[in-house]
């Protein structure tokens, strides 16, 4: 057994590994990191995460959820330390994962991932306790300002594949959305509907969990959607259009991907502009841009998102940083996710958390055409959606029938689960305390 | 303490009555081999101090304005008031009131803070250490006069061994203010409030004892803040029913709460829970779930008027936006979902009878 597959299994039992194997561990990760551009591009299926906060035993209950490393791909949108009582324990695994299987394992920055954020939030005062000196601190500080600032996930398919249950479902070509519980079982489903047929920008997603249990809906208007060809949008490319992954969102200086991979990214994250941006701001019901109450980053609305994703050739954005109680939540016509994947976050909460599973495209693999693309993404309708070929008329100025061509989501199932049982796999006798205003 | 160190309170006395305090975190021996001790000193998250700010200044707030009301002399009570700290443990709104610190400094009436009567009770053991700390801080006698006890013969060399704590003890401040300490389980009023009850009569004497030095014949302002919710709901009314009871209609008297509501909800059953594991259970949560329950529970107690609001909407509405600034840039609040759900889970809810002083929303 190697050291680093040593280290995995200390880890994983919840135990810190000695400084010099962190320090070690530290160096090779950066070496990895180094490579990366500030845009990792990760090829679908892709189980993407959000935050976790050092809550390691609900980070070993995802991985019973999702699956274990290299089984499955992992996305990981940052905030991986501060707040849960185990930062250490839960980003060093995640490190070693990453360095064991760089392929399979994707970690993005957070705002979490900060010198200051960490001094204030937990993880600071943690590798002080557990190692009785803050170079530990040090190390993962270091490794912070090497994490890549987003992801673009391509090839993901239209169609859910199999969740795995053996549960016979009819004809899984049409559900886009798909709940399952920790066990697999579907809680909800909701079938595509037609983004590109006339009225279709009014659409009402559903927002967290239907309560309604499995939902079908007649979905014969639009276009193919019930065939085997897995495309509602055109056979050839990237069918379900690519999907950006960064930890909170948008910026006013950012208008498309590729000035992301401009920016210089290997430092501790400022205080404004677009890299703090994409750390910091958040989606919310409003037009245009709006200031943060984070004091930090922006809020941006529908149009935003939606002028984004249209020009950058995006069909969602999938995003971290917000707490949700129902571990994930659909905004603005499906142009956005909020994934949040620390269930009773802070031991407090009473949240659920989710991860959100993206399957991989049967069909039109292999010819990505500019979706292999850390570069000349920007390079505009080459491979539109099939039917709704945008116009070539000059971007930036988004159009109605421009907007009803935007690119179809990928289905999506969301595993949605719980905090870890206290009384499984080696939880602490003594709960942690969650603190109250008494 | 965390919230006076890192700079969202101007509190000079909480030192002095700071202990230490249980660390949030598991002791990392239990689980960690190769841990090391840890920092001595408690941090608590922003979100929890700025959480104490909230609930601090919505309290100095009614207690300001309380005191802004029943400041004219008019000659009926000599101008003074009375205010009840119940479970007052180490709270220091008392000396802070007594020397004008902030916010209690800022008004223009010269009388505002004269002539309190200031009672705060708790156990007796909590009674006995704030006793300790008082005689053993020589700053605080230029608000404080020396301590007398209602057990004359203990002195401060003697109480450490085995001496039971005093019933009382209690300190003169300026402007003829005084500082009451009772080391007194709420319980027993409760009780005395409900024996009244069954046997209605000349109870007077014994009850008299119960608060030395409670003036029936003041305005009188009641605060609890995380106190009677620790009662059964019945005793937390029979508490709130025996100063009723005592304090003259004419004085006027009012009740400030600040406890948790939504025990329903996915955070408020996690808190339950929570507290639960650590042997606290707030039984009035159950019997008062909502702000509006605090309303009905304060009407229903003799209250002519009741308000209530959360610690978020307090936050909202009654900080100012450049305090609000100055306490966000102390360490900035990353979490504002966190906070909103934490926050609107507490609530300040207040009533009050009588003309003699109003407590409706600043």
């Amino acid at each position: 057994m190697s050291d680093l597959d040593r280290a995995i299994a200390q880890l994983r039992a919840c135990r810190p590994i000695p400084e010099a194997e962190v320090r070690e561990l530290c160096h090779k990760a950066r070496e990895l990191l180094i490579e990366e551009g500030n845009v990792v591009t990760v090829t679908a299926p892709v189980t993407i995460c959000g935050d976790i906060h050092g809550q390691f035993h609900d980070l070993m209950e995802l991985f019973r959820v999702g699956g274990d490393v290299p089984d499955t791909n992992y996305l990981f949108m940052g905030d991986f330390v501060d707040r849960g009582f185990y930062s250490l324990e839960s980003f060093l695994l995640l490190l070693c994962l990453k360095v064991r299987y760089p392929d399979r394992m994707t970690l993005i920055r957070g705002n979490h991932e900060s010198r200051q954020i960490t001094t204030v939030y937990g993880f600071y005062d943690e590798c002080l306790r557990k190692y009785g000196s803050a170079n530990v601190w040090r190390y993962c500080c270091d490794v912070f300002d090497y994490l890549a600032l987003g992801a673009i996930v391509l090839g993901a398919s239209n169609t859910l594949s199999p969740s795995g249950d053996g549960e016979a479902q009819g004809s899984e070509e049409d559900i886009e959305i798909e709940v399952c519980n920790a066990d697999g079982q579907i809680m909800s489903q909701f079938p595509r509907q037609p983004r590109g047929a006339g009225n279709s920008i009014n659409r009402q997603p559903p927002r967290g969990r239907s309560p309604n249990g499995p939902t079908r809906l007649p979905t014969n208007t639009g276009p193919p959607g019930s065939g085997a060809s897995g495309s509602s949008g055109g056979s050839i490319g990237n069918p379900a259009g690519a999907v950006l992954c960064v930890h909170g969102g948008l910026s006013p200086l950012i208008d498309m991907v590729d000035k992301i991979r401009l920016l210089d990214r290997k430092q501790e994250v400022p205080h404004e502009g677009a890299m703090c941006d994409l750390l910091w701001s958040d989606p919310d019901e409003i037009d245009g841009w709006g200031l943060s109450p984070r004091g930090a980053g922006f809020l941006f609305g529908a149009d935003i998102v939606k002028v984004f994703n249209y020009k950058n050739d995006l069909s969602l954005i999938a995003r971290a940083h917000q707490l949700v109680m129902e571990g994930f939540k659909e905004m603005f016509d499906t142009s956005i996710v909020t994934v949040w994947s620390a269930p009773n976050y802070c031991y407090r909460c009473g949240n659920v958390a989710a991860l959100l599973e993206l399957s991989e495209d049967e069909g039109g693999l292999g010819i990505f055409a500019r979706s292999n693309g850390d570069v000349n993404r920007s390079d505009g309708g080459l491979i539109g959606g099939g039917s709704g070929v945008p116009g070539s008329g000059p971007r930036g100025v988004l159009m109605e029938n421009d907007l009803a061509s935007l690119k179809p989501g990928p289905a999506r199932r969301y595993r949605v689960f719980q905090a870890a049982p206290q009384d499984s796999r080696g939880m602490p006798a003594k709960k942690p305390v969650a603190d109250y205003f008494l | 303490m965390s919230a006076v160190e890192l700079g969202y309170l101007d509190d000079p006395f909480a030192a002095l009555f700071a202990q230490p305090q249980p660390h949030p975190y598991p002791h990392p021996q239990q689980q960690h081999p190769a841990a090391g001790p840890g920092p001595a000193a408690l941090r608590r998250l922003p979100i929890i101090n700025r959480g104490t700010y909230a609930r601090t200044a919505a309290i100095d707030r009614l207690v300001t304005q309380f005191l802004a009301d029943t400041a004219s002399a008019d000659g009926s009570s000599g101008g003074f008031r009375q205010i009840v700290s119940l479970g007052a443990g180490t709270d220091t709104r008392s000396l802070r009131l007594f020397s004008s610190s902030p916010p209690f400094s800022s008004t223009s009436s010269p009388c505002f803070n004269a002539g309190i009567i200031y009672h705060e009770i708790d156990f007796p053991a909590i009674c006995a250490r704030k006793l300790r700390a008082v005689r053993a801080a020589p700053q605080l006698r230029a608000i404080l006069s020396e301590p007398e006890t209602s057990s004359a013969t203990i002195t401060s060399q003697q109480e450490g061994q085995n001496a039971a704590p005093p019933e009382w003890w209690t300190s003169r401040g300026p402007g003829g203010s005084e500082l009451w300490c009772h080391g007194l389980d709420l319980r027993a009023l409760a009780l005395a409030h409900q024996q009244r009850a069954e046997q209605p009569g000349d109870d007077n004497n014994a009850n008299s004892s119960l608060i030395r030095g409670l003036r029936a014949d003041l305005p009188t302002l009641l605060l609890s803040e995380c106190c009677l919710c620790y009662l059964s709901a019945a005793d937390a009314g029979a508490v709130v029913g025996w100063f009723g009871a005592r304090i003259s209609p004419a004085a006027g008297l009012g009740l400030v709460l600040y406890e948790a509501v939504h025990p329903d909800d996915a955070f408020g059953r996690m808190m339950v829970s929570n507290l639960a594991a650590r042997g606290l259970r707030m039984p009035t949560l159950d019997v008062f779930r909502t702000g509006a329950d605090q309303e009905r529970r304060l009407r229903a107690a003799g209250f002519d008027e009741a308000r209530q609001l959360t610690v978020d909407a307090v936050w909202e509405r009654w900080v100012a936006p450049a305090e609000k600034e100055r306490v966000d840039g102390l360490e900035g609040l990353d979490e504002l979902e966190e906070w909103n759900l934490l926050a609107s889970h507490y609530i300040v809810a207040w009533g009050w009878r009588g003309s003699r002083f109003r407590l409706v929303e600043p």
